[in-house]
């Protein structure tokens, strides 16, 4: 079933290059046909999974390299992978028919959700390296493509940044079969490699890591973010924050932690204060922009600094066994809100796009008068993204703070303390966007506005709806997640 | 050191040799002066200025010339197996016969292109 | 010299040729031979009908008789020590005899060749011989007696013949660049230039190899690894020796600093010709480079290898930087191709225990073959776009070939992926091999420039790609000639062999493996 699902969009993705005349409209229903086959994959695995290591499959594929075709699915990846079919859906919905080059569009966006959920899904290094790589292709073949602005340029730096990340990433995963002399994830988790060398394992995790950085991304490696973003169409930017930017933490929970737990927790309070950095950098810096695509990327920044917190804190072994259990279930929690969330505000801000053509905040305003519903839809996403309890944001954030501040070491205390502080930030300027563009007096650009058309609104609304489910009724998705993120802090705890 | 007596002597034999015939020259010859004694060159071609680029000049010569390589670096591999050719028997025989006939196509190759041919 | 003055006569003793296991060199230079009978005997017109079978079955019964010859298992040196049949020199003569095969089917002489060689360019001569329909057809025997010389080159065990095998492979080749039918200016200045400098070469060379004479007493090359052993007190004629012997193989490599040639040279040879070097003589002189410094001077890694590690360095780093500023797409091909010799140069580097050279070397014969057919196939791709005036040589001229035509320019698109190394392609694995090789081998500095400099070569790569699928295509833009079957054929072959060793590369590996367990013989 999870072949399937992955392999689904890579082939209807292969029959829609093969045919680059057909007609927009044939197209788009064969993008939203697959999509959602794949999202009722996801939710007959979700309603079936029996816990662990489920849907299972491991075939032969280089031995030689001891690499194999190994996917599965456990409690960490299932929510990420019905994220992905999600998302994915609700971009297709959102796309519209007048989109130049159709076919081509929806070809990249299938090849990518088949990449994304191979990579989610995938347990052997080289199966991982290889869709984390193809993602970078298909991403900057998207913002080259359908992107506006400076778009080329932007599409670059993002190539630069994150091929050289995952050729770091292929250097540590080098590394790792060389100690582990096998690239089979369960394997290495199961005997992870350089016990007994630390300076080496140190090394690795440094490839590693700088490779999970970039992607994340934390600060100093965020450069190539807010362009990328800004000169994205609306539905990549929402793929780019609400999945690519999930697999360098998931990256970082999935192989990181398990295979290298001694190094991990080393070096736990240096990616503590880069998840500490990332919050606060990330927080301020958004709260300075006038361009509203730009806001939200650097809040992106922020909100994957929360996740690279946790994760840090799980390495901290002296701390309380529990509250690092908390840490990363709200580390887990977090990459499906801000999937939701942020995913949704970037299609928000298409939409601002495709009206305005500009996302100049100052220029904006009152636009509650001619688009009432655009501006509830916005409210509710940026609620959610600033924590507002009720909403996802509130359920992952507060387990973060929870489980960092009481693993009951004064470092991670003072360190969960400032990252409280970013929230105030987000909270301040996401009001201040809805005072400034939405509130208030009329800017110049507000005549050009008419309010969401229902294609939009059918993709957004699921998402809010999902993520108010989320806040309101956690327990189905922390069932899920507890156990696997118990399991991950059992393994960096040895 | 004997070993190297001889060639010594067949060294000195040809410097004395070359400096007997060039010295006793300007005696012993007639001098009958003319034109084309005074010229660089004695073949009878008169040096003229080159022209710039250096040039064009008959692709004839360089023919002969690349013949001449073909025939001459035959003979120096048949001289040592004619030296030796009883004590490398078949062997040498048949890699000589190979040898000639390789050179041999490339000599047919030439003269089918007319490359024998002085106009 | 003294033993055979002093020898009675009637001992010398007879040397003895073992003629089957050279039996593929010997079928090439057999039919190259009989491919110059051909051009004395046979009428023009028949010429091309006779040459294009001649050398594609001698081409393909050289490969079947390597194929014998591996199943068969000899494994020693033939011909008194002077040619190697051994796992690698097998596997690499395959390679080159199939890239040869398959660059041979590029060739088309009335399309890529010049008329009459010898007449200047533009002048009235020439002209006529263009009415008169002249074709050069002699670019089959000389490609032949190249792919030949690759032969030897490649499996020579004592550095004289591997000196002949390099003059062999490479003077056919200075001609043939000469040859191009368009831009001949261009192409006549390339064959000067790779003429001079490859004699330049081919003279540090043959010095290296008089002055390792002169410390080792012999040109084989297990004797001279012997001699390093044994020998002292002669160490500078070693070491000079083996420098310059080494500046003659990285010249023919295109390692840097010794580079220059390659991008003149790739941009004014005919097309079919820049493929057969790009990819037939990179695996010789590879063949080579490995004999040298891995039997020969095997014993003497701890002095060469930091020497290795700052030509690989820059290697990489030139050809990674300089294919940026180019704006040919041939000129660019032969920087990315600079830019792979310094990723291979990272794979012979990585010496070490038996084990460790199995790892590296099955990694960079892997490698070769991965970059081999990608090569021919992207060089194929570039014979069929084409202007009035000849191949659409100016990267401007490819912007929104993909609406052109958009099946060509998704091929070479993906060939360009494959040199960038991206996963399910070829170069994925040859690069991952060749880094893994590396790292093992304590080389981890060196991965990490190549990592940087793929980073880069990338850039330039995904450049092209983006100039064909997203730039608006100029109203007088080049024409896609897909007439000839041979070189469609190519670019499916390739395309075929990129997807493959993407995504299956399992047999090859397991054949790279197995050519490389028993290393070199000695």
């Amino acid at each position: 079933m999870l072949s399937v699902a992955i392999f689904l969009p890579l082939a209807a993705a292969c029959v829609l290059a093969a045919l680059p005349r057909l007609g927009a409209s044939a197209a788009r229903a064969v993008w939203i046909l697959v999509s959602a086959a794949v999202l009722g994959l996801a939710a007959a695995m979700w309603a079936g999974y029996p816990g662990g290591v489920a849907y299972e499959q491991r075939l032969r594929w280089i031995p030689s390299l001891g690499a194999g075709y190994h996917v599965g699915v456990d409690g960490m990846s299932l929510p990420l992978v019905a994220l992905t079919a999600l998302l994915f859906l609700v971009c297709a919905v959102y796309t519209g028919r007048d989109t130049p080059r159709m076919p081509a569009y929806a070809a990249f966006f299938l090849f990518l959700e088949a990449v994304s959920l191979g990579l989610f899904a995938a347990l052997d290094l080289l199966l991982f390296f290889v869709f984390f790589d193809l993602s970078i292709v298909g991403m900057y073949f998207v913002i080259v493509g359908w992107g506006h602005g400076d778009r080329a340029r932007s599409a670059l730096r993002f190539f630069l940044y994150t091929f050289l990340g995952s050729l770091a990433l292929l250097l540590g995963f080098i590394g790792l079969f060389l100690g582990g002399g096998t690239f089979d994830l369960v394997e290495l988790a199961a005997r992870p490699p350089f016990r007994a060398e630390p300076g080496i394992a140190g090394l690795v995790l440094l490839a590693v890591g700088i490779g999970f950085a970039v992607k994340t991304p934390v600060v100093p490696v965020h450069t190539w973010l807010p362009p990328a973003h800004t000169d994205a169409p609306a539905a990549g930017s929402a793929i780019l924050a609400g999945i690519l930017l999930k697999m360098g933490a998931y990256g970082l929970a999935r192989v990181a932690l398990p295979v290298l737990p001694g190094a991990w927790q080393r070096h736990a309070w240096v990616v503590i204060a880069i998840g500490v950095v990332s919050v606060v950098y990330g927080a301020f810096v958004a709260l300075a922009q006038r361009d509203l695509k730009r806001l939200i990327a650097y809040t992106s920044v922020n909100h994957m600094g929360y996740i690279v917190l946790a994760l840090g804190a799980a390495g901290l072994a002296a701390g309380d066994e529990r509250a690092r259990d908390l840490a990363v279930t709200g580390a887990v929690t977090q990459m499906v809100s801000h999937g939701l969330v942020t995913g949704a505000l970037f299609l928000l801000a298409g939409v601002v796009w495709d009206r305005a053509h500009d996302y100049d905040l100052t220029r904006l305003g009152g636009l509650a008068g001619p688009a009432p519903v655009l501006t509830a839809l916005t409210a509710v996403a940026a609620f959610a993204s600033l924590g507002l309890p009720g909403l996802s944001g509130f359920i992952a954030e507060f387990q973060i703070f929870a489980g960092v501040i009481g693993t009951g070491i004064p470092g991670a205390a003072v360190a969960g303390a400032i990252a409280v502080a970013g929230v105030l930030v987000t909270a301040a300027l996401f009001l201040r966007v809805l005072q400034r563009a939405f509130l208030g007096g009329p800017g110049e650009l507000t005549a050009r506005f008419t309010d969401v058309r229902p294609r939009e609104l059918l993709a957004v609304a699921p998402l809010l709806a999902l993520s108010l489910a989320v806040g309101i009724a956690p327990r189905p998705l922390l069932d899920l997640v507890e156990p696997a993120a118990a399991a991950v802090v059992t393994l960096v705890s040895r | 050191m004997e070993l190297y007596a001889p060639i010594l002597v067949l060294g000195l034999l040809a410097a004395g040799f070359a400096i007997f015939s060039v010295g006793i020259a300007p005696f012993t010859g007639p001098k009958r002066w003319n034109r084309a004694k005074l010229d660089a060159y004695e073949c009878g071609i008169e040096p003229t200025r080159q022209p710039v680029g250096g040039g064009r000049f008959p692709l004839k010569y360089m023919i002969t010339a690349m013949l001449f390589i073909v025939f001459d670096i035959e003979i120096i591999f048949l001289y040592p197996w004619a030296v030796a050719f009883d004590q490398l028997g078949v062997f040498g025989l048949v890699e000589m016969v190979l040898f000639i006939l390789t050179v041999l196509v490339a000599y047919t190759y030439v003269w089918r292109r007319k490359g024998l041919d002085w106009d | 010299m003294s033993t055979l003055l002093a020898a009675p006569p009637g001992t010398i003793p007879a040397p003895t040729i073992e003629y089957t296991q050279l039996a593929p060199m010997m079928l090439v230079f057999g039919a190259a031979i009989v491919g110059v009978l051909v051009e004395a005997f046979a009428p023009r017109h028949l010429r091309s009908a006779v040459h294009v079978p001649l050398t594609l079955l001698s081409l393909a019964g050289a490969f079947a008789l390597t194929i014998l010859l591996a199943v068969d298992g000899t494994r020693n040196v033939a011909a008194m020590g002077a040619v190697a049949v051994d796992g690698p020199s097998l596997f690499i003569h395959g390679t080159i005899l199939v890239l040869a095969f398959v660059s041979v089917l590029l060739f088309n002489e009335r399309l890529q060749f010049v008329s009459q060689a010898a007449s200047v360019p533009g002048s009235t001569e020439e002209e006529d011989s263009l009415e008169e329909g002249a074709v050069q057809t002699e670019v089959y025997p000389l490609a032949l007696f190249a792919i030949g010389g690759m032969l030897l080159f490649s499996a020579a065990n004592d550095l004289l013949a591997m000196f002949v095998g390099l003059e062999v492979m490479s003077l056919p080749l200075y001609l043939l660049c000469g040859l191009a039918r368009r831009r001949r200016l261009l192409s006549q200045e390339a064959a000067v230039k790779y003429f001079l400098l490859g004699a330049f070469s081919s003279a540090f060379f043959l010095y290296g190899m008089a002055l390792i004479y002169g410390f080792a007493g012999s040109v084989d090359l297990a004797k001279i690894n012997d001699a390093l052993g044994s020998a002292s007190g002669r160490d500078t004629l070693l070491y000079v020796g083996a420098a310059l012997l080494g500046v003659g193989l990285l010249f023919k490599i295109g390692a840097a600093p010794f580079q220059a040639w390659k991008p003149d040279v790739y941009q004014g040879a005919p097309t079919p010709i820049t493929a057969l070097m790009a990819s037939g003589t990179l695996v010789a002189a590879f063949g080579a480079v490995l004999r040298v410094f891995w039997v020969a001077l095997g014993n003497l890694d701890w002095d060469w290898r930091p020497v290795m590690w700052g030509v690989a360095i820059l290697t990489m780093v030139v050809g990674a930087i300089l294919a940026i500023t180019q704006t040919d797409i041939k000129r660019m091909l032969a920087y990315s191709s600079i830019a792979h010799a310094g990723f291979l140069l990272t794979g012979v580097i990585a010496t070490g225990g038996p084990a460790q050279n199995e790892e590296a070397l099955s990694g960079i014969l892997f490698y070769l073959v991965a970059y081999g057919f990608t090569t021919v196939g992207a060089f194929a791709v570039v014979t069929m776009v084409r202007d009035a005036g000849g191949e659409a040589g100016h990267l401007s001229r490819w912007a929104g070939l993909g609406k052109r035509s958009p099946l060509l320019a998704g091929v070479f698109a993906f060939f360009l992926l494959a040199f960038a190394g991206i996963p399910l392609t070829s170069g994925f694995f040859g690069k991952y091999a060749v880094f893994a090789a590396a790292v093992s081998g304590g080389a981890t500095p060196l991965v990490i420039v190549g990592v940087v400099s793929s980073a880069i070569a990338a850039f330039f790569y995904v450049r092209v790609i983006v100039l064909m699928f997203f730039s608006d295509p100029a109203p007088d833009g080049p024409t896609v000639d897909v007439s000839s079957m041979g070189t469609a054929a190519v670019v499916a072959v390739a395309a075929a062999a990129t997807v493959v060793l993407g995504v299956l590369p399992q047999p090859v590996l397991d054949l790279a493996d197995a050519a490389a367990h028993s290393l070199f013989v000695r």
